[in-house]
């Protein structure tokens, strides 16, 4: 995975905000996302979902939340 | 005569004072945001607000008014179809959902706050990216109808929201509208 956005930390919607614009910004295809709270990993989750990417996989670590997210395929 | 006495005698209903107020109790929020309509279609002075503790159910809403014009009230909502399950004087206690409006401005993006709800727009598309705050169980619902659409596209809370959360969004919408929407 060779981007990462950390929010963990933040409130919403930083979180939000922080993972649009490295979609909208980056060229990658993938990104991890971590954040800590179970409203960010919704709201992160829903976001980036209405921006035509998927979230393939949610870790839980401690109290971090880990998501994956690929953009989908048109 | 002065345009200040103009308004003084336009203005008929005496001030509510915390010992005549009244409390209307609704079903649910779309009947709280009908009846206030109506009310205050019809000139009265009433506020939609957070009930006091020993009536509360959840996410609920109430609308004071001055108790001294119940009976013309609540005529006034059978008349419109819009009947309150309760009718209570109260003494303190209401809880003021919203007063004031708070705007972050991220750059690209710009957020109001109405109480406890927050609503996120990207300035360049007007597309709403983010809906949080509340606690309250319609929120995740809100945000499934809401994010990922414009402004003038998303549907308003006051339409689909239930709860307390919904009616403060329904606040931040049109503030945040105000703002972005020519």
């Amino acid at each position: 995975m060779s981007q990462t956005v950390d929010a963990r930390g933040l409130s919403c919607p930083q979180p939000v905000l922080m993972a649009l614009d490295a979609i909208k910004k980056s060229q990658e295809t993938e990104m991890e996302v971590f954040v800590d709270t179970e409203a960010s990993r919704e709201n992160v989750s829903r976001a980036v979902e209405s921006q035509g990417w998927k979230v393939e996989s949610i870790a839980t670590e401690g109290e971090t939340f880990r998501l994956e997210i690929r953009k989908a395929a048109k | 005569m002065g345009l200040l006495s103009f308004f003084r005698k336009e203005n008929k209903q005496p001030p509510v004072s915390l010992r005549d107020r009244g409390i209307l109790v609704f079903e649910n929020t779309s009947e709280v945001i009908g009846a206030e309509n109506v009310l205050k279609k019809g000139g009265w002075r009433i506020r939609v607000m957070g009930p006091p503790p020993e009536i509360r159910t959840g996410c609920d809403l109430v609308i004071e008014f001055p108790l001294v014009s119940e009976l013309e009230i609540v005529r006034t909502l059978e008349e419109a179809e819009i009947t309150p399950l309760q009718v209570v004087a109260v003494s303190d206690g209401l809880l003021e959902p919203v007063n004031v409006f708070f705007t972050t401005d991220y750059g690209e993006f710009v957020m109001v706050q109405a109480a406890n709800m927050k609503i996120t727009v990207d300035k360049r598309d007007l597309t709403v990216v983010n809906i949080s705050g509340g606690g309250c169980p319609d929120v995740p619902y809100l945000a499934a109808q809401m994010v990922g659409r414009r402004l003038d596209q998303a549907p308003e809370p006051r339409s689909i929201g239930h709860t307390l959360c919904g009616y403060a969004l329904q606040l931040a919408f049109e503030e945040i509208t105000r703002k972005c929407l020519p």
